[in-house]
């Protein structure tokens, strides 16, 4: 770990305790996001990105829980020291994870329509997270407020601060939200897929914003996308998720230019803009797989193109195929000593 | 907003007017009228038989024979014209007088069956959902369905039995014997109220299981919305969120109806009042129906729903107060 470091995720697995049985959401991954870089997390849509995002904040719902792993958090401390905490071990109604929330960890929802309340007015809703977490009277909470409002490019902020949120375009209030999440000055901003209700208009100017307000704050960005069109736009850095596993890691060239996972490679083709270039627009063949009935061996293999008759029984470990490209396949694996190491179990 | 208020206090008149006529109409549907009745009481006492002379002048005094639309204009016009409800053959006395007698008790009794099953229900359905198939979850589905089930009137007998039993005197009516009599004091006041919980309860609880399942049912709602995520992703602490959000949503739809809760509680008043001998309007409106005693049943009819539609056009005006979708429209 760098000093660049802010969150690790070790081994995090999150399940869900349905009645009809255990819903393995997340499970077992591994995540570095650096300070002041971009983080993307994409995979097709229920392979555990939000409930992966949300344990970073600690607010999985019931049935889901935390059942291991470790969430590191580097806080740099005012004496110039550091300090580690560990989220996924902190109690989920308490003080010391309610602080972090909104203040130092933020984070922005899909539903730009639903995720404000229609019972309170835009500006009271921003000015919550300011007075919940500085000693600023209500007027000056107000006046910042206003100031970020037009940070975020809302035309009149005056005016609109007092305004509620079912009276603003959906554009505008993923705005307000974005607004929101900066009041806390926070050192990561978690924003689940934040454009994918918008139209692409409104989208393109949304993660413009997003890029630039990033550098202006400096902070680091855990983006969660299913368009790898947006994550070539915004991401230093790529992780793709299939089934709650990280199948593969890269920088965002790596990515594009060299994928080695057959599901990341999958998922290129199956994007309009990207496989214009390449061959023809291809869609991964079959479905996501029902998550009470997840395949034995490599997840991926009932849809995999270049699965190996082991894929169907052994699981791919996390192979280094250098200091920044991590990828979990069969392909990349010495079957020979795999299979010498699976017979005596 | 006055748009709003507007139409809806337009509805509210228009829902009275309709409201008088089918009530009119509905207490004139039984065949025979009042006369009829006396009649058959008379012969079933063993008294003779009246002419049918004598029986068209009664008809005639009290303005039975004309056709029940003319009834009807008379009645409304002297309403609203005089503030005369008619006459009460049964009580020989004003309506009116009847009415007004009565109608503060019920209205007392109401509003505290109300507070009571507001008090109870809503923190009982808020915790129900928050710890959703909890053991107290489960304790308090089972006592509300019970609380549904169990029928008012039998709640009042019991009480009757135990209190007798118990006490060594059946506490009936609303007041103590040494208060029945007396004009209001403020001792009388207290006493009234001592004595005013226990119908109140009563009537209250079947209300209460229901509005607990409600409650429970529309905060489950509220629970995993995306606004409750936010507000959660803020750092807001659990309780106070839990207030200030997914309860606050959950209750909109609760304050629309309050108005209409007025007819079910005096629904329910009205079978304890006779069990339990209150001085309230149930029963005297229960007998005026059974005798047709018309400008009575008509009065009390013609006042509860008017304390029904203002009450509904009060929780409208709440409603916009409350949920500035409906105030901005
Ligand atoms: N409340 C829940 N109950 C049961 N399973 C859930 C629940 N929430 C999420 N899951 C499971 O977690 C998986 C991942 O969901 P999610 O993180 O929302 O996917 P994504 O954000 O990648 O589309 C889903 O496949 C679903 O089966
Ligand atoms: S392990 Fe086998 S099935 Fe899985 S992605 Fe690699 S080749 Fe395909
Ligand atoms: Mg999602």
């Amino acid at each position: 770990m760098s000093d660049e470091t802010l969150v690790e995720v070790q081994d995090l697995k999150i399940h869900f305790f349905t009645d009809e049985g255990v819903v393995r959401a997340v499970d077992g991954v591994n995540l570095t996001v650096q300070r002041g870089k971009t983080l993307s997390l994409v995979g097709e849509s229920g392979c555990g990105k939000s409930v992966a995002c949300r344990a970073l904040l600690h607010i999985v719902h019931p049935p889901g829980r935390i059942v291991s792993g470790k969430i590191l958090y580097h806080r740099r401390l005012d004496n110039g020291l550091s300090e580690t905490v560990d989220i996924a071990d902190m109690d989920p109604k308490g003080r010391e994870i309610r602080d972090i929330r909104g203040k130092e960890i933020a984070m922005i929802f899909q539903e730009p329509m639903t995720s404000l309340s229609p019972m309170y007015t835009v500006g009271s809703q921003i000015m919550e997270n300011i007075l919940l977490h500085t000693n600023m009277s209500k007027k000056e909470a107000r006046a910042l407020t206003i100031e970020l409002l037009a940070k975020v490019g809302i035309p009149k902020p005056e005016r609109l601060v007092d305004e509620y949120p079912f009276r603003l375009s959906g554009g505008m209030r993923q705005r307000a939200m974005i607004a929101m999440a900066l009041s806390g000055r926070p050192n990561l901003l978690i924003a689940d897929e934040p454009t994918t209700a918008l139209d692409v208009t409104t989208q393109a100017n949304i993660l413009d914003l997003m890029l630039e307000l990033q550098k202006q704050y400096d902070m680091a960005l855990l983006f969660i996308t299913h368009d790898l069109g947006v994550v070539a736009e915004i991401a230093d850095e790529v992780a793709v998720m299939y089934l709650g596993r990280i199948v593969e890691k890269a920088d965002v060239d790596t990515i594009f230019n060299a994928p080695m996972h057959p599901y990341t490679q999958a998922l290129l083709r199956s994007i309009p803009k990207i496989a214009m270039k390449r061959e023809e627009l291809d869609p991964i063949k079959g479905m996501v797989p029902s998550p009470y009935r997840r395949p034995g061996g490599c997840p991926f293999h009932p849809r995999c193109t270049k699965a190996l008759p082991e894929c169907s029984t052994i699981v791919p470990a996390i192979t280094k195929l250098n200091e920044n490209h991590l990828v979990e396949c069969l392909l990349y694996e010495d079957l020979a000593t795999r299979k010498a190491m699976e017979r005596p179990s | 907003m006055w748009k709003y208020l507007a139409r809806r206090f337009t509805y509210m008149v228009f829902t009275v007017w309709v409201i008088t006529v089918i009530s009119f109409v509905l207490i004139q549907l039984p065949p025979g009228d009042f006369v009829t009745n006396i009649v058959s009481r008379m012969i079933s006492s063993g008294g003779r038989e009246l002419t049918p002379e004598y029986e068209a002048q009664l008809r005639a005094l009290y303005g039975l024979d004309q056709p029940v639309y003319v009834q009807y204009y008379k009645w409304l016009r002297n309403i609203v014209l005089r503030g005369e409800f008619g006459w009460s053959f049964e009580y020989r006395r004003d309506a009116v007088e009847i009415i007004t007698e009565r109608m503060p008790m019920t209205a007392s009794i109401s509003f505290f069956s109300f507070l009571f099953v507001w008090i109870v229900a809503l923190p009982i359905g808020i915790y129900s959902a928050v710890r959703q198939y909890s053991i107290g979850d489960y304790v308090f589905t089972f006592l509300g369905f019970i609380g549904l089930a169990v029928p008012s009137f039998l709640l009042a007998l019991i009480f009757l039995y135990i209190s007798q039993r118990f006490f060594g005197q059946a506490m009936i009516g609303l007041f103590s014997l040494e208060y029945a009599d007396k004009p209001w004091s403020w001792a009388k006041v207290v006493d009234f109220l001592k004595h005013l919980w226990i119908p109140a309860i009563m009537i209250g609880l079947g209300g209460t299981a229901g509005l607990i399942r409600t409650m429970r049912a529309n905060l489950l709602d509220e629970l995993n919305k995306p606004y409750v995520e936010t507000a959660r992703s803020k750092g807001l602490p659990e309780f106070k969120l839990l207030l200030k959000y997914p309860v606050r949503h959950a209750l909109n739809p609760f304050v629309s109806t309050i108005g209409w809760m007025l007819p079910s509680l005096v629904a329910g008043e009205v079978i304890v009042a006779i069990v339990l001998n209150l001085p309230t309007s149930g029963p005297v409106l229960y007998r005026a129906l059974q005798q047709q005693d018309m400008y009575v049943a008509a009065g009390f009819i013609l006042l509860l729903s008017v304390l029904t539609v203002i009450g509904t056009f009060i929780s409208d005006v709440l409603l916009a107060i409350l949920d500035p979708r409906i105030r901005l429209q």
